[in-house]
């Protein structure tokens, strides 16, 4: 066997996934292989520490899974590391299955031991951390910002293209965009997250006011996006939306139960903000205030806006 | 008028599991088993899907013996009839044997326009079945189905995506996972709850399913499992003057180097 | 000795659980402060077939069993009360007209009942000393085309919303509760007055009211059972709705434990969660076992009843335990939430004022202990 793959659609993602398949090149001395859609990405990814880039041209990425799998299977791959976004946990549980091999999803960290990959996952919505040992040939998905890129380390990659039949039974119609606000909440460096302790949502602006004072992005809890409609779905934290590591994370009207947290439990400093002080988020974080919320956030953001 | 499969697992309830103090295991002791959350979506949208245009909705389930406590609970949802495989195997199963159990189960029931799963089970969430029982029986794959419609042998999705909402069309049989978006599962009624014994289950043996020893060994093993514990410093302020706690806040997040 | 519900029970309560958190928790308190019938909720409840659900199949009930019932009853009492007073006087008033009604008066009631069409009411007390005595009495005198009814009947719970009521009226003043004998009175029948909705402490949201009648007519065809038959009737239907009020009380008390001891976890007072006080361990460790202990009660009367044996013995075990003790699983549990509890818009002072209620409604005979005392002395 021969070859740590990586691949994903997304260009910064892929770039991220060379960190730790560095990591484990070091232990099992072998090639990196990485999977690009065009061109640029495949330089990219060369310039980050590929060995080798094949790029596959095709329309529809989760109707690449067939000559995604036929790559790594030709090479005899040991590892196979896919970006996890939606696309990619498609396509990595589908060579998976091809290659007969075991996946592990949204691994936080992994490494090589015993001749085995070791990954580290969350289970039961967050409330459990596990270390699962799977076999080599494995697949495993990283999610966006598990990992840094690596520094740029120009290796003399061969860049190859190859011509990739796309699966034709699944006929793509329109596609639209959603990320219309192009706001990208995982990238913010502090955040104002609302629950259900707002009674409607022209009093979000009182989230929004604390929020321009921090230079804080807004976010919120699954009920305010998914059943009030409150705010767009990708402002959603929490086990089926997204996951954040902001430097403050202010929570402010919601309870803290774990199918939220887990999207915001890495954060670097946790305020809270609720009247219930028997709430759970209390609990979860490092500051926090008993108190209406509707009396609270002006005087804070008066407080800190200075 | 489709036929439709919906794969569901009998879980834990993840809100009844314990983490021990002592050294963080957990203990699932007093945990009650129930349909996975996502599952419930995918007999809800089956069930939907064959109000609408007639057909037929069958259910199948790979867990250990305990799974035989779902059958009513899951006959009560919508299905027909329940298959099911109640194994030790199940205990130590990972989503590549899961897989090759449902897929050997799945050649065995015989032809189905929709084979329906969940985008993920509420206790793991691996999110693999879907994709991997499409490469196993050779089918295609449309996950993360937050919108679903059939007509004739066409079927049409919208796939809910992180940065986009994509519309597909394939021909059956497919494979399709679905999204909690997706719909509002019913409460079973009264009638629903008690008409669910009057609806057929049939046990599948996992030695009748052809599969090799291998196929039923776990590529992915649990080594670890710890309760996670957020270590944070809890400093509350609750003064009976919101400008006072207010205050102390500002000085707490001044000397984190946040303000 | 097998104590565990059945799979058909678990599976309704937990329908019931569900129907709870959906349904009744976001206007449980809401309901507490306006008292305003929640007619779409009730819509619901006959969607789901709880209002039919101790009915037979063919007039298009679910045919459960009264432990189910009780498990429903019980369920949603957690999230409010109030809803589940309704299905209670609703369904005594269905069970009585499905156990004495003609094949008559079962097709012209029973199929719409158990589709929530018609809600039903049980108008037995009186302001007099008992049931046909005093100058308040209902009385029923026989006529020639049937009987005229004069006089009123209180704290007719569903007033106003019901369809029919089932009505115990005497028919010979001299014999008074002997005498006593059943009706079946539709809504809308001339000469009945609903009174003014009584400001209840609590349940708020099921109607309470006194009912007039002034010259009411009925035909012949509404009598239910025999004449005089009334005291039995009414005597066996109270003590089933004792089980089923029991199942009330329960559910409100396992709603307050929970409530008080996540409470319990998460308050700090000298430097620890107050639930490692010796005094609240006490305090919601006696609210538990109470509460546990009634629903072993209760669920033991239900099949009895289930099982056609005999059950009023334990149903008034199970009243008088409650009467003693239900309403302290509300004052202990309000004490260990303390000030903070005390809010009209926390979840305990609603609990507090309905569980008070469900020790005053219906219970068999004078009062429960002497009954249980005569089954023993």
């Amino acid at each position: 066997m021969a070859g740590i793959f990586v691949f994903s659609e997304d260009s910064a993602l892929a770039g991220q996934l060379l960190t730790p398949a560095l990591a484990l090149k070091q232990s099992l001395a072998q090639p990196i292989v990485a999977i690009a859609l065009n061109e640029a990405d495949a330089k990219a990814l060369a310039s980050l520490g590929a060995d080798k880039v094949v790029v596959l041209a095709g329309k529809w990425v989760e109707g690449l899974a067939d000559a995604i799998y036929s790559q790594v299977k030709t090479a005899e791959a040991s590892v196979l590391l896919v970006g996890g976004t939606l696309r990619g946990k498609h396509v990595a549980a589908y060579v998976a299955a091809k290659l007969n091999a075991g996946m592990t999803t949204d691994a936080k960290a992994l490494r090589i031991e015993g001749g085995k990959l070791l990954a580290t996952r969350v289970l039961y919505a967050g409330l459990a951390v596990c270390e699962e040992e799977v076999t080599l040939p494995a697949v495993a998905t990283i999610r966006a910002r598990t990992f840094l890129p690596p520094p740029a380390s120009a290796t003399a990659a061969t860049i190859e293209t190859v011509a990739a039949e796309s699966d034709t039974r699944v006929t793509v119609g329109e596609v639209t965009s959603t990320s219309s606000e192009g706001i990208d909440i995982t990238a913010a460096n502090k955040l104002v997250a609302v629950g259900r302790g707002f009674r409607k949502k022209e009093d979000l602006k009182l989230a929004e006011d604390l929020g321009s004072a921090l230079h804080a992005e807004l976010a919120c809890t699954r009920g305010v996006a998914e059943d009030d409609h409150w705010l767009p779905i990708e402002r959603y934290i929490g086990i089926s939306g997204q996951t954040v590591k902001p430097e403050l994370y202010i929570a402010v009207g919601l309870s803290g139960q774990v199918q939220h947290m887990v999207g915001c439990r890495e954060s670097k400093v946790i305020v809270a903000v609720n009247n219930d002080e028997r709430s759970p988020i209390f609990e979860a974080a490092d500051y926090g205030i008993v108190g209406d919320l509707y009396e609270v956030l002006p005087l804070l953001t008066a407080a800190l806006g200075k | 008028m489709p036929k439709c499969l919906v794969c569901y697992k009998w879980t834990l309830d993840e809100q009844d599991i314990k983490i021990k103090p002592e050294d963080l295991s957990l203990d699932s002791s007093r945990a009650k088993g129930k349909i996975s959350d996502f599952d419930r979506n995918a007999i809800e949208e089956a069930a939907l899907l064959v109000e609408k245009n007639g057909g037929a909705v069958d259910a199948l389930s790979y867990g250990t013996p305990t799974v035989k406590q779902s059958l009513k609970d899951c006959l009560s949802r919508g299905p027909e009839k329940a298959f099911w495989i109640g194994d030790a195997s199940a205990e130590a199963a990972d989503a590549s044997v899961t897989a090759n159990v449902l897929a050997a189960a799945i050649r065995k029931l015989g032809q189905y326009d929709l084979i329906l799963c969940g985008e993920g089970s509420s206790d793991l969430f691996n999110q693999q079945t879907a994709p991997r029982l499409a490469a196993l029986l050779g089918l295609p794959c449309v996950s993360f189905v937050n919108k679903l419609s059939v007509e004739g042998d066409t079927v049409t999705a919208t796939r809910k995506l992180e940065d986009c909402v994509e519309n597909v069309t394939v021909k059956t049989p497919v494979v399709i996972s679905v999204l909690s978006e997706i719909n509002k599962p019913r409460i079973p009624s009264m009638k629903q709850v008690l008409g669910a014994s009057k609806k057929p289950n049939e046990e599948i043996k996992i030695a009748d399913l052809g599969l090799k020893p291998e196929d039923l060994q776990p590529k992915a093993v649990r080594k670890s499992v710890k309760g996670f514990v957020m270590q944070r410093k809890n400093v509350i302020y609750k003064e009976s003057s919101a400008a006072d706690n207010v205050a102390k806040l500002k000085a707490s997040l001044v000397s984190e180097g946040l303000s | 000795m097998n104590f565990e519900l059945t799979e058909e029970q678990q599976l309704i309560g937990q329908s019931a659980r569900e129907f709870g958190k959906q349904h009744l928790e976001p206007i449980a308190v809401e309901l507490d402060h306006t008292g305003n019938f929640p007619k779409a909720v009730v819509n619901s409840l006959a969607k789901h077939d709880f209002l039919g659900l101790v009915l037979p199949a063919e007039v298009g009930g679910a045919e459960a069993g009264f432990g189910s019932y009780v498990e429903v009853i019980e369920n949603l009492s957690r999230y409010c009360a109030a809803v589940a007073s309704i299905v209670n006087n609703h369904t005594i008033a269905a069970y009585t007209i499905q156990h004495w009604g003609t094949a008559e008066q079962k097709k012209q009631y029973l199929p719409a009942m158990a589709k929530g069409d018609i809600l039903g009411g049980f108008a037995i007390f009186e302001h007099g000393p008992t049931p046909g005595v005093g100058p308040d009495a209902l009385v029923a005198v026989k006529h020639d085309v049937g009987y005229v009814l004069n006089g009123k009947k209180a704290y007719v719970r569903n007033a106003g919303e019901a369809g029919v009521y089932v009505v115990f009226a005497t028919t010979d003043p001299a014999a008074g509760a002997k005498a006593l004998t059943a009706f079946l009175v539709k809504a809308d029948t001339i000469g009945i007055k609903i009174g003014e909705k009584v400001e209840t402490m609590g349940l708020k949201g099921c109607p309470v009211a006194d009912i007039t009648f002034d010259n009411v007519v009925l035909p012949e065809t509404a009598l239910l059972g025999a004449v005089n038959e009334g005291g039995a009737i009414s005597a066996k239907a109270l003590a089933i709705a004792s089980v089923a009020e029991a199942a009330q009380t329960v559910g409100i008390g396992q709603a307050a434990v929970e409530h008080a001891a996540a409470y319990a976890k998460q308050r700090v007072q000298f430097g620890k969660p107050v639930a490692t006080l010796q005094a609240i361990q006490t305090l919601l460790a006696e609210v538990a076992t109470d509460c546990h202990l009634a629903r072993l009660g209760v669920q033991n009367a239900a099949v009895l009843i289930e099982e056609g044996k005999p059950f009023e013995v334990e149903a008034a075990m199970i009243k008088s335990f409650l009467v003693r003790l239900g309403s302290k699983m509300l004052i202990d549990t309000c004490q260990v939430e303390g000030g903070f509890g005390y809010s009209e818009f926390m979840p305990l002072p609603k609990m507090f004022r309905d569980i008070a209620g469900t020790n005053l409604l219906d219970a068999p005979g004078d009062f429960p202990e002497k009954l249980i005392a005569a089954s023993i002395a």
